[in-house]
């Protein structure tokens, strides 16, 4: 920001005028933040420093690191965490650096389909994996027939498999964020380099890689994060030394205290680590500021027919790979019996009637709690982002460190802290917060805040307040500059933003698996439950569906913003 | 090291952006192009940079060396960007020492000439800053040193006094001025500013719409500027429509809306044919006997600060721009007020119309 912050520092009103609404407004703002946000991540921290009878101690954290198994599974996340950020860097910006610098045939379908993973379920990409390359899934089968291999391979259960489904659904992070960051570049930055003697691959080594750090740190630190906190995908695949697989072990078992509290202080432990990756990588970029607000016309290079070959070769074969968890489950979605062959053999549309006709609570919970919880997005991150760019209120940085700290905070943390910080009668109601339904729309408001904020704030931007100024000087009051002027330039901007929070939300797998409710559970929760049961062919069905409506709105999105996403994500 | 131009084009799609383009720059001059925007004084450098290569047609050349499909890494040329394009990522020190990290030149060589690089441009002890840390003079010296680090036979300035603050802009002119002399480096200087053109320059090219449309030194230019378009666009004129009357080597008498004008016999003007008489601000004068001499009254005052500007309409409503030069020791005539305005015949120029 850090330029164009300094203009908006003088342009920006002083926080002057005090009519009583926007007081109260902002005032309310804060109340819901503090009270669903700072509030239940306090309760986690006061639950891993106290005792039973409420006594502080350290204990928790003694014994924590007393356990061996704990700390291995720790050394185990963080190498997981580490090793899928390389493995997504390496692809992420080679795509990245293809879509933006050459022209080949198929580019914009290829911008299109490397954002569809990203914004589909992982839980649905792990369980596509497993009907493809598990141990009786088709490529084992095929080899088995094929070469008479007599054991199968074991392509994806461990470590090793948890690596391969978070890289190829996390590495459109890195490709977005990088996608943007080498749109926004000075081309003159690289023919500069040119005319001092800078060719080739040392004129990427040393100027252009290093210009996308700022928008490649904030998507490395997301994929961390991401990986550091997914427990859904290692208990798929049958890992369960790792610190989020432990949390979500520990709590859902609910009899033994000593291990609840264990998998409290696990989740304490994430939201710190997650907190001080968040604060390094924030003050590395801060420091390497060098975005400029325009994005550059950028020249395409028509590479020759054997590099045109090349390039859609390496994008074929990515996308052939990443796809083959959704062929997966769009077999195991309609397949019969599938078991020792490549491929069903019989196919039917049973499993589709039963989560659709016969149990539709699954989608019509899934589609009314993201709705409900866009619609607090908007109510809440519009004013945010207006507040964060045109006004200096007090309190403005901790609202953006809040809204930056909800991206880096682990979902199962924050079901966890949900659990704990709202499991008491609410006064006057003699129910639980979190027996009641609207926790699970709150949640999940809470966690896809951060886009629609990220969206509104980046359109705001670029409505230098000057426009509203011209409205105000032809006699628009407030509200009525909003309304004719800013709004009909920001709303793409905070469509996008919704439409992106609710798309997320709708796939939040890790917060609500803690706080579905009998009668209340969404499509990831179903998805879980079914494959749990045995029942993959229902969860199959499901994850299709929640496939098919995130990758329209992946494409009203790309429609609406084109490629450029990435600001969502950094 | 001269520059050779001979008849270069360069196409954007149906635009013809440079247009036939033939210069011949010696060595050590500092060569301006100057044009308004879009004229195709950007490309012009570019091409000669190297950024667009090969040109479409014609060939360029430095020395005897043809240079038209080289990359710029192998022309050695230095060049400052408009935006200075100071790489972000890296302190003043490590821009400044890039090129020759790329040369492979030993540490202690590096950091010998990165010191001479600075000290040439006046800016010392901000090696260690970040670009973003610099005002706009201190990172337009910091690309003038990077591009004088490498030694280039060549010194192309792309706009760079065009974002920095006026008083600023006077100075690093003239800096960059004593510099170029100084290194006798063969420069061109691209710019949209006549007045820095005129002030910096050992000769001058005006370009518009991709053609180049006089190539003089400041001071020819601005007395004798080769068509009405070189005339507007340097400095300040009057211009008189007419018709040729007489011409001989040492006048040319123009007929126009004032009645008969006395001038400079200009190139291609005819007797008979239509033309124009071309008469500065600054050498019209008030109430003196002068060659030609016109009644009128004051229309228009402007107070420039150097100089008092008259709009003066004559009785047929012609109106003549006359600067009072010492507007100290001048009383500023009321508006309204008749005055006798007269120019010699030296200072009318005449010239074809187009």
């Amino acid at each position: 920001m850090g330029k164009l912050d300094d203009t908006l520092a003088r342009v920006r009103p002083v926080w002057r005028a005090r009519p009583v609404l926007p007081v109260l407004g902002y005032a309310a703002i804060w109340v819901f933040l503090v009270l669903f946000l700072v509030y239940p991540l306090l309760r986690i921290f006061y639950d891993a420093f106290t005792d039973e009878v409420g006594r502080f101690t350290v204990a928790n954290f003694v014994e924590f690191a007393g356990d061996a198994y704990y700390v291995r599974s720790l050394g185990n996340s963080i190498l997981l965490g580490l090793g899928t950020v390389a493995a997504t860097s390496l692809i992420g910006f080679a795509v990245a650096l293809l879509l933006v610098r050459l022209d080949f045939p198929g580019r914009d379908l290829f911008g299109y389909l490397t954002l569809i993973p990203i914004i589909s379920p992982p839980l649905v990409g792990v369980l596509g994996v497993t009907f493809i390359m598990g141990r009786a899934g088709t490529v084992n089968v095929l080899l088995e027939d094929w070469f008479g291999l007599t054991r199968p391979i074991n392509f994806v259960y461990g470590v090793h498999g948890v690596l391969l489904v978070e890289t190829l659904h996390l590495f459109p992070m890195i490709t977005l964020n990088v996608l943007d960051a080498l749109a926004k570049i000075d081309p003159a930055l690289e023919e500069a380099a040119e005319s001092v003697g800078a060719r080739g691959w040392r004129k990427l080594r040393t100027i252009t890689l290093p210009l996308t750090t700022p928008g490649y740190v904030a998507g490395a630190l997301l994929v961390f994060i991401w990986t550091f906190s997914d427990f859904a995908t290692p208990l798929v695949l049958g890992v369960h030394d790792l610190l989020a697989a432990q949390a979500y072990l520990n709590i859902v078992q609910f009899v033994d205290r000593r291990l609840f509290r264990m998998g409290i202080v696990i989740s304490a432990l994430m939201v710190v680590l997650a907190v001080v990756f968040l604060v390094a990588a924030r003050r590395y970029v801060a420091i390497k500021d060098y975005s400029s607000l325009a994005y550059s016309r950028v020249a395409r290079r028509r590479p020759g027919p054997l590099g045109q070959a090349g390039a859609v070769g390496f994008l074929s074969l990515l996308m052939l790979v990443s796809f083959v968890p959704y062929l997966g489950v769009g077999l195991a979605s309609i397949g019969k019996g599938w078991s020792l062959t490549p491929f069903p053999l019989q196919y039917t549309w049973q499993y589709y009637e039963r989560v659709i006709v016969e149990t539709p609570k699954y989608i019509i919970n899934s589609f009314l709690c993201s709705a409900l919880a866009v619609a607090g997005c908007i109510l809440v991150g519009v004013p945010i982002a207006w507040v964060l760019a045109r006004t200096r209120a007090p309190g403005r940085d901790v609202l953006d460190g809040l809204n930056t700290l909800i991206l880096a905070l682990p979902g199962t943390a924050i079901g966890i802290a949900y659990i704990r910080a709202f499991h008491f009668p609410l006064p006057g109601l003699d129910l639980k917060l979190t027996s009641l339904w609207i926790v699970l729309p709150l949640v999940l408001c809470i966690r896809r805040l951060p886009y629609t904020v990220r969206g509104a704030y980046a359109s705001l931007l670029l409505v230098h307040p000057s426009m509203e100024e011209a409205a105000a000087s032809v006699g628009a009051r407030g509200a009525r500059s909003f309304r004719d002027v800013t709004l009909p330039l920001i709303w793409r901007g905070v469509l996008v933003g919704s439409l992106f929070s609710f798309v997320t939300a709708l796939q939040e797998a890790s917060a609500v698996l803690f706080l579905a409710l009998g009668g209340w559970e969404t499509i990831p929760v179903g998805i879980f439950a079914f494959y749990i049961a045995g029942s993959a062919n229902e969860a199959a069905a499901l994850g299709v569906i929640l496939i098919l409506v995130a990758a329209a709105t992946t494409l009203a999105i790309n429609r609406l913003a084109g490629t450029r996403m990435g600001g969502m994500f950094g | 090291m001269r520059i050779a131009l001979r008849g270069v084009v360069k196409r954007f799609g149906a635009v013809t952006a440079v247009d036939g383009a033939t210069l011949d720059i010696t060595d050590g001059e500092l060569f301006t192009l100057l044009g308004p925007s879009g004229c195709g004084k950007t490309t012009l450098l570019r091409l000669v940079a190297g950024f667009y290569r090969p040109p479409d047609a014609g060939e360029i050349r430095f020395g005897e060396r043809r240079v038209d499909a080289l990359p710029p890494y192998e022309r050695n040329i230095g060049m400052v960007f408009q935006n200075y394009a100071l790489w972000p990522h890296m302190t003043v020190r490590a821009n400044i020492a890039y090129g020759l990290r790329l040369r492979k030149l030993g540490a202690a060589e590096i950091a010998e000439r990165v010191e001479r690089g600075l000290r040439q441009v006046n800016l010392r002890g901000l090696e260690d800053r970040y670009p973003g840390q610099l005002s706009g003079g201190q990172q337009q010296r910091v690309a003038l040193a990077r591009a004088l680090v490498l030694n280039p036979d060549i010194l192309l300035l792309d706009e760079p006094l065009s974002n920095l603050d006026a008083k600023i802009r006077e100075q690093v002119r003239e800096e960059i001025r004593l510099l170029q002399q100084a290194l006798r480096i063969t420069t061109i200087y691209v710019t949209h500013d006549q007045e820095e053109a005129l002030s910096l320059s050992d000769r001058v090219a005006v370009m518009r719409d991709g053609r180049i449309q006089q190539v003089a030194a400041p001071k020819a230019l601005y007395e004798r500027p080769a068509n009405r378009f070189v005339a507007e666009f340097v400095g300040t004129n009057n211009f008189l429509p007419g018709v040729c009357r007489e011409r001989d080597e040492h006048g040319a008498v123009v007929e126009t809306a004032l009645g008969l004008v006395r001038g400079r016999p200009g190139d291609g003007v005819v007797v008979g044919e239509r033309c124009l008489v071309a008469v500065r601000p600054e050498n019209v004068t008030l109430g003196a006997p002068a060659d030609n001499l016109f009644d009128g009254r004051v229309a228009f005052v402007s107070y420039l600060g150097n100089a008092l500007r008259y709009e003066v309409e004559m009785s047929t409503g012609v109106v003549l721009k006359v600067d009072v030069g010492d507007a100290w020791h001048h009383e500023t005539l009321a508006i309204g007020r008749a005055v006798r305005v007269g120019f010699a015949a030296t200072v009318a120029l005449t010239l074809r119309d187009e």
